[in-house]
């Protein structure tokens, strides 16, 4: 049992030990220092989700007041309408060796799975209306695999027109600069209940190749449902 | 002379009359932040007033705020140093374990609010019925997430923080041939299709041209968004692809390709990912019977941690949090016909330090209590004998 009579040493402030109260509070001061920094992460492909939609921020408010996402929720665009369910939809036929599946990604209406080696993919997009016009459109593509725009003549220049059972179809061919070629062959066509169809063949410039006269026999066989 | 300089620093902290000072200016700044939260919503008031070390007011005509009252992280932190030097202070003596004892357990308590306020992150995971969830992400703050999506099983992706774009200028994105130019930054902006006859956007690639960007003043309400903006130019290899407007407020993502890559554009929320995902099993919204009162409210998870080969289920619910991997996730919210579960998601590394203090500070008083007590019993017991 410790004798509770028996003093201790008393603490006496030195310059040691009032740097060592102030250096506490300095290092709290650091606690809160976060550094700006690009972060990087790997992650596994988010599988889709067939209701995933907008991601809400949701923030904290009593369980039972919250039916639905909140009005202005992030991810929620409001000016770009969700894929729409076309009146007069299109119909095409598919090469031997190529499937399609119902959307599978944003915006899309469908993809399709060619049977080629190689990193390449084929998607159709619908979208009411002019969709921003063909021009704005074709030099978007264009953008995406840095080449420089068109104007109206070299986009004219640039134009195959296909026709088509269900009118004519304009075919667009791009291939990239730099070491590794990306390619994109896109079909744009408007069909009479004034939606436009976007029909695109993208990936590295070999596969392309190999995929693309099936894929212009794709967009041959495109006619009205 | 150094002896003297650390003599008056040690009076100055260990006076009474900057106790006094500290708890009024405590005081002070409780009811400001009170009052602020009226025009600057909770989270608002509580980082420009609780948690911050000086509280600043930006007056029309300067050009930069000025600080007007210190803030509550340093009335704290020298609250905090004021409590450990008068607790040093205390005679070194067995008779006063007790006193050190609360002393310390104070101390602490402080300190764990002080690692709370400095280090805590408030996230919340949005999670549907089926779904599997593997990031949590902020309530406020924003990235613009430039994602490398070319390996068919793999996403490389780069966060870009809100805050590194404000700053403006060029950020080089480590890992990637890619330099993101900021040529403007919007805290909060409105979007809009742009109309025929207005001037051009500073866009020229993606779908900004086609939009027209109006900025606006910062919200902190609870409830309210800022829909952070901006228009980046990606350069490679001294190659430009264009210059883009990304925004919280569009909602598909943009992308464009470079020497095979393909690199997606997104503002979203500040995401952080984890090693492990959730799957939501079961959302359940439990009423009264014949009632609309709300009795319960549960998400049933899936925990899977490939790391620790881990997957088992989990339940979640209202006053039954799930603490997991440093974090804590609690029932917050739901949505969609009972089919999306919020979970808030709290890190807080000091989250043990108030329960610590409590058993110090009971500790120590009991401690007191007997000594006290024994030497007051060991005073009559000399009386009587004398």
């Amino acid at each position: 049992m410790p004798n509770l009579s028996a003093p201790l040493p008393r603490f006496r402030p030195t310059p040691l030990k009032t740097s060592l109260l102030i250096g506490s509070g300095l290092l709290s001061l650091a606690l809160g220092c976060r550094s700006d920094e690009v972060s990087h992460f790997r992650v596994p492909k988010e599988a889709p989700f067939a209701q995933s939609g907008p991601r809400p921020a949701m923030p904290p408010m009593p369980m039972g007041e919250r039916t639905g996402e909140p009005a202005g929720a992030p991810g929620a665009t409001p000016d770009m309408p969700p894929p729409p369910a076309p009146r007069a939809s299109l119909k095409w036929s598919l090469p031997r060796g190529w499937s399609e599946q119902p959307g599978g990604g944003t915006m899309r209406f469908a993809t399709f799975k060619a049977p080629f080696e190689g990193k390449l993919e084929a998607t159709v997009v619908v979208l009411p209306g002019q969709a921003g016009g063909e021009l704005a459109n074709v030099n978007r593509w264009r953008g995406q695999i840095g080449l420089p725009g068109y104007d109206e003549a070299g986009l004219a220049k640039a134009r195959t027109v296909l026709r088509t059972k269900a009118g004519a179809l304009n075919v667009y061919d791009f291939t990239s600069e730099g070491q590794v070629k990306s390619r994109m062959v896109a079909g744009y066509i408007s069909t009479p209940d004034g939606n436009t169809w976007f029909l695109k063949l993208t990936g590295d410039a070999a596969p392309v190749a190999k995929a693309k006269s099936d894929f212009m026999s794709i967009l041959g066989s495109v006619r009205l449902d | 002379m150094i002896k003297t300089i650390a003599a008056r620093v040690w009076a100055f902290f260990r006076s009474f009359q900057l106790t006094i000072v500290l708890l009024a200016l405590l005081m002070c700044l409780v009811v400001l932040c009170t009052l602020a939260q009226v025009e600057m919503g909770t989270q608002g008031a509580v980082n420009a007033y609780m948690r911050s070390f000086v509280v600043w007011h930006q007056f029309s005509g300067l050009p930069f705020p000025l600080p007007m009252f210190p803030g509550g992280a340093l009335v704290g932190l020298l609250l905090t140093l004021n409590l450990i030097a008068k607790t040093l202070d205390i005679k070194l003596s067995w008779g006063k374990a007790g006193m050190w004892l609360v002393h310390f357990g104070l101390v602490v308590l402080f300190a764990g609010e002080f690692v709370a306020g400095m280090m805590q992150v408030d996230t919340n995971m949005s999670i549907e019925v089926g779904q599997t969830v593997n990031f949590v992400q902020s309530y406020k703050n924003t990235e613009l997430a430039l994602i490398d999506v070319t390996d068919p099983t793999w996403d490389e992706v780069y966060s870009v923080p809100d805050t590194l774009l404000a700053r403006g200028g060029s950020i080089a994105v480590p890992g990637t041939p890619i330099t993101l130019k900021v040529k403007r930054y919007f805290p909060n902006a409105e979007l809009s299709n742009r109309a025929e006859g207005t001037p051009p956007s500073m866009a020229t690639a993606g779908i900004g041209p086609s939009v027209s960007v109006v900025e606006q003043p910062l919200v902190s309400a609870d409830n309210e968004m800022n829909q952070a903006s901006a228009f980046v130019e990606p350069v490679a290899a001294g190659h430009s692809y264009g210059v883009w407007l990304v925004s919280v407020g569009l909602g598909a993502p943009q992308s464009f390709i470079h020497e095979g890559h393909n690199y997606v554009l997104s503002m979203r929320l500040r995401r952080q990912y984890l090693p492990y995902a959730f799957t939501l099993k079961q959302f359940r919204h439990d009423v009264y019977p014949g009632t609309d009162i709300p009795k319960n409210f549960s998400s049933l998870v899936q925990i899977t941690n490939p790391s620790r080969h881990e997957s088992r289920e989990a339940l979640i619910y209202m006053n039954q949090p799930l603490r997991y991997e440093g974090k804590t996730f609690y029932q917050a919210s739901f949505g969609k016909n009972d089919t999306l579960s919020v979970l808030s998601v709290v890190e807080n590394p000091g989250w043990l330090l108030p329960y610590v203090s409590c058993v110090l500070v009971a500790i120590g008083l009991l401690a007191h209590f007997a000594i006290v007590l024994r030497r007051s019993l060991k005073r009559r017991q000399d009386k009587k004998e004398g």
